[in-house]
């Protein structure tokens, strides 16, 4: 007989130690709802949780780059339900929907070129600059709906959150696109390497000739193209422009972001991290919402989440 | 003691901290112009209350940011301390034990959040957003929709009092002022608590007990909000599940305004009071001059901006 | 003969077993704006009131985010999946959940529309009143208290939701109807008590008589009164909710009135309708409660904590 006993230690220990801790999570997530819940691993709900978290996901990714660069983007989810007002508003007024991505990515585009300018060239800090830009952008989106939703949006831009290609669902080509944008940005040009150094080494890059100042605006730029990206999207889901619509959105960006093992202080960051953290907040949500569990008890699940990822990650840096 | 008013002088400091408060005669100036509703001095004790508030709430915090650390779950703290206090005063018609509730679970929420970044080591920003969301979770669950109020006006006199034709809240909040700069600039906690944000490692090579300074900043920045949360019970006269959501940001913001760093070791707890100040004037201007409601977060946002900006110019104008 | 009767009683026992089956324990999902609101608060009570008198079940879905669209609209991804008997619906924004309430109608799932008509889409029927019209009564009463002339203030809820736009335009009918009554400002207190008082402090500062206050809900008068007794003035104020804490300010003298939309009440039948329906009961297409004024007069209907009080019987509104 073969002996079956695995030095159990060592091997699960092992494999622990490898697995994010937010990682983990995920899968117990995904485990315990799917014993509790029978549809939780229905194709329908996966597709569900996926498409969900797209737009998460557009917004965290590059979070993730602001963060490493040791910023903030606290403006995102007021940019981001700016940019679907301004998309349906131009949909009302044009009815041409590649007109209205352009406009909407272009109002993105422009509002993180302020930000990182201002946050740059006047040296002041991202938090403070980008709070400031949120109120700018809550009201920019009061003032162009007066309160209101836009729904004339026409029928073609819904397309964007319901349409399939291959069975698949669009929105998660659109999270997928987003993905490798944002490896490729990071891993695989130089941009990505002087972003890992703003974070730590700034003065190293000057000295090294490096126009530092372009690329760190770059940065915010590219979460503003991003959240004007991820408005279409949203627009698209809810079939029109809504000026409240992912107001403190930036929050749950943030955390998954973190969740995910990007750190404001070392300058680190792990995009598929971020990944997961979305994810494991998705899945959470939908759980949550499929055992029908009481709204009270959801908000405390989510902090609860939050803090055991990462407390995992620090026990086991500590084993 | 002219040593002492030596060094104040040449503070850069206090040369910073004159800058932050020009750019609050710079706003007073202003609403002064637009309106002669503003200079008077009812409005102005009124805006100074009011600041009070956001004051207390964030002067604990402004410990927490010194070490680069941030809370985000003070108004929350604040919600859950102010609904367990009218629980108990409702239900003991106590005083003392309504006092005692909130502080005791502001102070409580603190050494949570400090234990978290000490002991379990995690990054401050999710330990206290973790946190955040318990405790909303713990006090919708057992509020509900409901509304507790009508409250003792002993109690009431913290919030709605006068002592001498000064309401109560200024004097508490000067209290804070004066003991908050003390600890800050004058007591060896004070300092340990800047060394630490600025550079923890060599604070701990130099013997500075960095975890017990840290719990200390969480456990302070969770008792102003127990304390913050008293005042508001008072003021308010009621508690219901949602109060102290919307305290958070502006309380950041008041930190942030005030000139302390996000990375830890500059700041000044009379920053933060210009901060409060800024803040608050920008509310009282707008209602003032009936601004449609729907600007009125990019007048907010502009000012902000613009009232950092000024500060750095200011500054750098001076040095050079 | 003894197979007769045992196929009978099979039959029969099938028969009140299948009768039984769908005459009891339904699973209604119940959907409201956030959790804080007293108003939805009772209209849950009111929803679990009568679905026990029915032999049902409620699951309640309420954003973790107050009035957040995108996780509305997220849960009703999930419920769909989850597939309940029935839904009552109380949309966030009555246009943007136009995509969900298609989403239930292509799942075959029965629902009914509470409180805020939503734009389009299959319902069962329409239970509600209007915001418009009950801040129309309290504005209309607070007018009246002023003998139609004097200086009159509104505090608002929050912009963008479209409860507080039918708050303000019903406030602002109100005034204009009364030549006499004098708009002196109308700034946001975003449904926040704290804030409230605040704007009302401010609001004092500037006008040194403001004879009515009008707030868009009852937190936000308490606020008011307390900045008005914080400074030795008077006012007259109406509120919105006809919570049990406007009952006690009214009582008090403190508070003119607050209108009142029958929450409770649209619970009730909201979720007797769905019932109804399922079970093949008739049902009328709307259930419009009209708009009631909680003044020192009707005091004693409005006495009653919600979580006592039970659901009247259907033919007692419908007839």
């Amino acid at each position: 007989m073969r002996d079956l006993t695995l030095p159990q230690n060592s091997t699960v220990a092992n494999l622990m130690q490898r697995i994010p801790g937010v990682a983990i999570m995920l899968i117990i997530c995904i485990l315990g709802f799917a014993l509790l819940s029978p549809d939780f691993l229905s194709m329908r709900n996966i597709a569900n949780v996926g498409v969900q978290s797209a737009i998460l996901l557009m917004i965290s990714l590059p979070m993730t780059l602001v963060i490493m660069t040791e910023g903030i983007d606290m403006s995102i989810g007021a940019v981001l339900t700016f940019c679907g007002v301004v998309a349906a508003y131009v949909l009302g007024q044009t009815h041409n929907l590649p007109i209205a991505i352009v406009i909407a990515v272009g109002v993105g585009l422009v509002i993180g070129l302020m930000n990182g300018a201002i946050i740059v060239y006047a040296n002041m800090p991202p938090f403070v600059v980008t709070l400031g830009t949120l109120g700018i952008c809550q009201s920019l989106a009061l003032i162009l709906t007066d309160g209101q939703s836009l729904t004339d949006v026409g029928d073609s831009i819904g397309l964007a959150y319901n349409g399939h290609l291959l069975g698949i669902p669009l929105p998660i080509y659109f999270a997928l696109i987003s993905y490798l944008v944002s490896y490729v940005l990071l891993y695989h040009t130089r941009f990505g390497t002087y972003v890992c150094a703003i974070g730590g080494n700034r003065d190293a890059l000057k000295l090294a000739g490096v126009r530092v100042n372009l690329h760190h605006v770059a940065v915010y730029a590219f979460s503003g193209v991003m959240a004007g990206v991820a408005s279409i999207l949203l627009t698209a889901r809810m079939s029109a422009g809504h000026p409240t619509a992912a107001i403190g959105m930036e929050f749950d960006a943030i955390a998954a972001v973190i969740v995910g093992g990007t750190s404001f202080e070392k300058g680190n960051g792990w995009l598929f991290g971020t990944f997961l953290g979305v994810l494991t907040v998705g899945v959470l949500r939908n759980g949550l919402n499929l055992v029908g569990v009481q709204s009270s008890v959801q908000v405390a699940s989510i902090g609860l989440l939050v803090l055991v990822a990462l407390l995992l990650d620090s026990l086991k840096s500590k084993a | 003691m002219s040593n002492l008013i030596e060094e104040l002088k040449n503070s850069s400091q206090l040369k910073n901290l004159f800058f932050r408060l020009l750019v609050v005669l710079i706003i007073c100036i202003a609403l002064s112009f637009l309106t002669e509703a503003f200079f008077t001095t009812n409005n102005l004790l009124n805006v100074l209350r009011q600041a009070s508030l956001l004051f207390l709430l964030a002067s604990g915090l402004t410990l927490v940011v010194l070490t680069a650390g941030i809370d985000l779950s003070v108004g929350a703290n604040l919600g859950m301390s102010a609904c367990l206090a009218a629980l108990v005063m409702t239900n003991t018609g106590s005083t003392l034990l309504g006092f005692m509730a909130g502080i005791g679970c502001g102070t409580l929420i603190g050494f949570g959040n400090g234990l978290l970044v000490t002991a379990l080591r995690l990054p401050s920003f999710i330990a206290t957003y973790g946190m955040l969301w318990i405790l909303h979770g713990i006090t919708y669950y057992f509020m509900g929709g409901t509304t507790l109020g009508g409250f003792d006006k002993s109690f009431r006199f913290i919030g709605t009092g006068y002592l001498y034709g000064i309401p109560v809240p200024i004097y508490i909040m000067t209290i804070f002022i004066i003991a908050g700069s003390i600890f800050t600039k004058y007591s060896i906690y004070g300092q340990q608590v800047y060394a630490v944000g600025a550079n923890p490692v060599s604070a701990r090579l130099s013997g500075v007990p960095v975890n017990r300074r840290l719990m200390l900043v969480y456990v302070l920045s969770g008792l102003t909000a127990g304390l913050a949360s008293l005042v508001f019970l008072a003021r308010l006269n009621s508690a219901e599940g949602d109060i102290g959501e919307t305290l958070t940001l502006p309380a950041i913001a008041a930190v942030l305004i005030g000139g302390t760093s996000l990375f830890g070791g500059v700041g000044s707890i009379l920053g933060t009071l210009i901060g409060a100040l800024i803040l608050t004037l920008v509310l009282n201007g707008m209602n003032i001059l009936t601004i449609n409601g729907n600007y009125q977060a990019l007048v907010t946002g502009v000012i902000i901006i613009l009232s950092v900006f000024l500060d750095l110019f200011f500054r750098k104008k001076s040095n050079t | 003969m003894k197979n007769h009767h045992i196929v009978f009683a099979t039959a029969f026992s099938l028969a009140l077993a299948s009768t039984q089956a769908i005459a009891d324990g339904e699973k209604i999902a119940i959907f409201t704006k956030n959790q804080t609101n007293p108003y939805f608060q009772a209209f849950r009570l009111g929803s679990d009131s009568a679905a026990k008198q029915m032999n049902a079940s409620t699951i309640h879905y309420v954003p973790t985010k107050p009035d957040s669209i995108p996780e509305q609209l997220g849960e009703i991804d999930d419920v769909v999946v989850k597939k309940p008997n029935g839904i009552v619906l109380i949309p966030v924004d009555y246009k943007a959940i136009v995509p969900g309430v298609k989403k239930i109608n292509d799942a075959g799932i029965p629902v009914v529309n509470a409180t805020d008509r939503a734009e389009s889409g299959n319902f069962v029927n329409w239970v509600g009143a209007d915001d418009y019209s009950t801040a129309l009564a309290a504005g209309q009463a607070l007018v009246k208290a002023l003998g139609g002339k004097g200086n009159v203030v509104i505090i608002e809820g929050v912009r963008g939701v479209i409860g507080n736009t039918n708050r303000i335009n019903g406030f602002k009918k109100a005034i204009e109807e009364a030549p006499g009554i004098k708009l002196l400002a109308s700034q946001p207190g975003n449904y926040q008590r704290l804030q409230a008082l605040q704007v009302m402090e401010n609001l004092i500062q500037t006008y040194p008589k403001i004879d009515g206050v009008m707030a868009a809900n009852d937190a936000m008068a308490g606020g008011v009164i307390e900045a008005l007794e914080g400074s030795n003035r008077k006012s007259l104020i109406v509120g919105i909710n006809g919570s049990k804490e406007a009952v006690e300010a009214i009582k008090a003298g403190k508070m003119l009135a607050s209108g009142d939309a029958a929450p409770f009440l649209q619970g009730c039948f909201s979720t007797m309708s769905i019932l109804r329906s399922i079970r093949n009961m008739p049902v009328p297409k709307e259930i419009i409660f009209p708009p009631m004024l909680v003044e020192k007069s009707t005091l004693a209907n409005y006495d009653i904590a919600p979580e006592k009080q039970t659901c009247p019987a259907w033919n007692t509104i419908v007839k």
